[in-house]
C-alpha cells in the first residue's frame, strides 16, 4: 500500500529523511531516558550528571509517601465519577445527533465537541463558579464533573462513530418482529456497542487520571496522584518523582505496543479480506 | 423526535433527552454562561460602608456594657422593681440588636455592579502578558507544524508497514506519557545544575539561566505540545491516495510542488486540528510555566488567571480574564477555519 514509493525516492533524500528522524526521536526520548536514569540515582535532588552508583531506594520512598498514595485514591475516585457519567451523557449525546434530525443538529454538535476545543482551565473555572453557586465548594466532586465535560465530547465522538457504521435494518427488523424498545436497545444496541463501552471507558479512565489543568483550577484544596506531583515538581525535588515517571513510563510502553500490535494485526486481517 | 422516537420509545427518549440535556446544559452552556455573568460584575460597597461598620461596632459595645447591667440587676433582690428593671434592660438590648441585624444586612447586601471594569483591570503589564502568552503559543504551534509534518507524511506515505508501525510506536509512547513528566524531564535538563548547563560548563561556559530568562518555558512547551500535531496531519494524509502521488511525480511535478499542490491541500482539515490544538494547549497551559519557572520568570496568562482565583480571590476579575483567554481561543479556531476553508465538522471528528 504504501511501500512501493521507497524505489521512487531518490537515495539522498532518503538518508536526509532518515537523519531527520533519528535527530527527531533521539530529541523525544533523551530526555526521558534521562529522567528514568536519574530515578535509579543514589543521589537526591534528581541528577545523571552526579552520579553516586545504582540504587532502588527511591522506589521504596515513594511507597512510603502517603500523600502520594492518598492522591493515587483521590484520582481513582474521581475516574470512576467520570466513567459513570461521561459514558451515558456521550452515548446520549452520540444518539442525538446520530437519530435526531433537526436544524440544530449541527449547534448541539459544535456545542458537544466544544469543550475539546476549550483550554481545560477554563472548563475548571466555570465548574467551580457554576457549583460555588449552587453552594458546592471545590473538590473530588467538581474535579470530576469539570473533567467529565470534556471527557464526554471523547466518548460521544467514539460512540458517534461506532453508531455510523451500524445497521439500522437490524433493529428494525426486531421490532417488526414485535419486539418492545427496551428489547431492543437491550439484546441488538447495547451489545452492537460494547466494544465501545468498554474502549471509550477506558480512554475516559486515562483522560482523567492524567488531567492536570483542569482539575487544578477546580479541586479546591483536594489533590489526584497528578496534582501532587506537579507541586512536588515545583516545591522540593525528589528522585521519587523520577520512579513515578519510569513506572507510568513502563505501563505507557506495554499498554501502546499492544495497541499498535493490535492495530497492525487489525489491518492485516482487513487487508486479507 | 423523528428517529430518536421510532428507535428508542418515548421512555428512553426522553432519558436521552434528559442525559444530553444535562450534560449541554448543566457541564458545558451552563457554567460557560455563569463566567461570563461573573466576568460582568463587581461587588460594589454601599458608598457610608465604613461609617455603618463603626456603628455597627459602637452598638456591640452598648449591648456588652447593657449586658453587665442586666447581670447586676439580676444580682438584686427579688422585688418588682428588679423585674421592671430586668424588662427594661432586656427591651434596650433587643432593640439594639435589631438595629445591628438591619445595619449588618445592610453592610453585607454589597450590590452587584454590571460594567466592564474586571475587563478594563487587564491593563499595562498584564495585557503585555496576555500578548506575550498568545504571541508565544503562534511561535510554538508553527514549530510543532514544521517539525511534525515530515514525520507525518513519512508514517503515512513513505515507510514500509513495518517500519511505520516502530515509528508509530515511537510516537504514541511519548504522547501517552503524562504531560507533568515530559516537563519535568525538561526541568532536569534546563535546570541551572542540570544537564545543559553541565555540558557548557565541561566546554568552559558560564550557566544559563534558562528557567529565569523564561526560555525554558518555550522549550518545554515546544516538547510537550509537538505530538498533538503529529496525529491529526497523519490522519488527514494518510486518506490520500498513493496514485495522486505518483500521477503528480510522473508528470514531472518537482517534490516541492507534489507538497505544495497535492499533499497539503488533502491534508488541510488535519493540519486546522493539529493547530487549533496545539495553539490551545499552549496558551491555556498551566502546568509548564508552573514547573518551568518555579517562580521565577515572567508569568503565563494563565498563571495571572490562576492567582486572581487562589491568590487575591477575585473571582470577577479572575473570571474576566480567563474569557479573554477562551474568546482569543476561539478566534484563533475561526482563523484556522477560514485559513484552511475547513468547517466544524472537519474540525472534530
Amino acid at each position: 500500500m504504501s511501500g512501493p514509493s521507497q524505489t521512487s525516492m531518490g537515495q539522498g533524500s532518503r538518508i536526509v529523511l532518515n537523519v531527520y528522524l533519528g535527530i527527531f526521536f533521539i530529541y523525544m526520548f533523551l530526555p526521558l531516558i534521562l529522567m528514568v536514569a536519574a530515578g535509579f540515582n543514589d543521589f537526591s535532588p534528581p541528577s545523571v550528571t552526579v552520579w553516586r552508583g545504582f540504587t532502588l531506594k527511591w522506589f521504596g520512598v515513594l511507597a512510603a509517601d502517603t500523600r502520594m498514595w492518598q492522591g493515587l485514591i483521590n484520582s481513582l475516585i474521581i475516574a470512576s465519577i467520570v466513567i459513570a457519567v461521561s459514558l451515558p451523557f456521550g452515548l446520549a449525546g452520540a444518539f442525538l445527533i446520530s437519530r435526531f434530525n433537526s436544524r440544530f443538529n449541527g449547534l448541539i454538535y459544535g456545542i458537544m465537541v466544544s469543550p475539546l476545543l476549550t483550554p481545560g482551565i477554563i472548563l475548571g473555572i466555570s465548574t467551580l463558579i457554576f457549583w460555588r453557586n449552587i453552594g458546592v465548594s471545590g473538590g473530588l466532586i467538581t474535579a470530576a464533573i469539570a473533567q467529565a465535560s470534556f471527557i464526554s465530547s471523547y466518548t460521544m465522538l467514539m460512540f458517534m462513530a461506532r453508531l455510523e457504521r451500524q445497521d439500522i435494518t437490524l433493529e428494525e427488523a426486531a421490532m417488526d418482529l414485535g419486539a418492545t424498545h427496551a428489547q431492543v436497545f437491550r439484546r441488538i444496541t447495547l451489545p452492537f456497542l460494547r466494544p465501545t463501552i468498554l474502549t471509550a471507558g477506558f480512554i475516559a479512565l486515562l483522560q482523567s487520571f492524567e488531567n492536570y489543568n483542569t482539575t487544578i483550577f477546580s479541586i479546591g484544596g483536594s489533590s489526584t496522584l497528578v496534582t501532587e506531583i506537579g507541586s512536588r515538581m515545583r516545591f522540593g525535588l525528589s528522585p521519587a518523582i523520577n520512579v513515578i515517571g519510569i513506572i507510568f513510563i513502563v505501563l505507557t510502553i506495554i499498554f501502546a505496543t499492544v495497541y499498535v500490535v493490535f492495530r497492525q494485526k487489525e489491518r492485516a486481517r482487513a487487508a486479507a479480506r | 423526535m423523528n428517529n430518536l422516537l421510532k428507535s428508542f420509545g418515548p421512555t428512553m427518549t426522553a432519558v436521552i433527552l434528559l442525559l444530553a440535556g444535562t450534560w449541554i446544559i448543566g457541564m458545558i452552556v451552563g457554567p460557560q454562561l455563569i463566567m461570563v455573568e461573573q466576568s460582568l460584575w463587581h461587588n460594589a460597597k454601599a458608598s457610608d460602608a465604613v461609617g455603618v461598620s463603626v456603628r455597627i461596632d459602637k452598638l456591640y459595645n452598648e449591648v456588652d456594657l447593657l449586658g453587665f447591667s442586666k447581670a447586676d440587676a439580676e444580682a438584686m433582690q427579688a422585688s418588682p422593681e428588679r423585674d421592671r428593671k430586668i424588662a427594661g434592660i432586656a427591651a434596650s438590648i433587643a432593640e439594639k440588636k435589631a438595629l445591628i441585624s438591619k445595619l449588618e444586612a445592610h453592610e453585607v447586601k454589597s450590590t452587584r455592579a454590571y460594567s466592564l471594569r474586571n475587563y478594563a483591570m487587564m491593563t499595562g503589564n498584564h495585557i503585555a502578558i496576555f500578548f506575550k502568552t498568545i504571541a508565544a503559543s503562534v511561535a510554538v504551534t508553527l514549530i510543532a507544524f514544521l517539525v511534525c509534518y515530515p514525520i507525518a507524511y513519512t508514517v503515512a506515505k513513505l515507510a514500509t508497514p513495518g517500519k511505520a508501525a516502530l515509528i508509530m510506536l515511537g510516537l504514541i509512547v511519548p504522547y501517552s506519557i503524562n504531560e507533568l513528566l515530559r516537563i519535568f524531564a525538561w526541568l532536569m535538563i534546563l535546570n541551572y545544575n542540570g544537564v545543559v548547563n553541565y555540558l557548557l560548563g565541561l566546554i568552559g561556559f558560564d550557566p544559563v539561566p534558562f528557567l529565569e530568562s523564561g526560555a525554558g518555558v518555550f522549550i518545554a512547551m515546544v516538547y510537550a505540545y509537538i505530538l498533538f500535531m503529529v496525529f491529526p496531519i497523519y490522519n488527514a494524509v494518510e486518506t490520500l491516495d498513493m496514485a495522486q502521488i505518483e500521477a503528480a511525480r510522473d508528470l514531472g511535478a518537482p517534490v516541492w510542488q507534489i507538497h505544495r499542490r497535492v499533499v497539503l491541500p488533502h491534508a488541510k482539515p488535519g493540519i486546522a486540528v493539529g493547530c487549533i490544538m496545539t495553539f490551545m494547549l499552549s496558551a491555556g497551559s498551566y502546568a509548564v510555566p508552573y514547573i518551568m519557572t518555579r517562580g521565577t520568570a515572567a508569568p503565563w496568562f494563565t498563571q495571572l488567571i490562576y492567582n486572581k482565583f487562589f491568590e487575591s480571590d477575585d473571582w470577577n476579575v479572575g473570571s474576566a480574564y480567563a474569557f479573554t483567554l477562551l474568546v482569543a481561543c476561539i478566534m484563533f479556531i475561526f482563523m484556522m477555519m477560514r485559513l484552511f476553508k475547513v468547517g466544524i465538522k472537519d474540525i472534530a471528528k
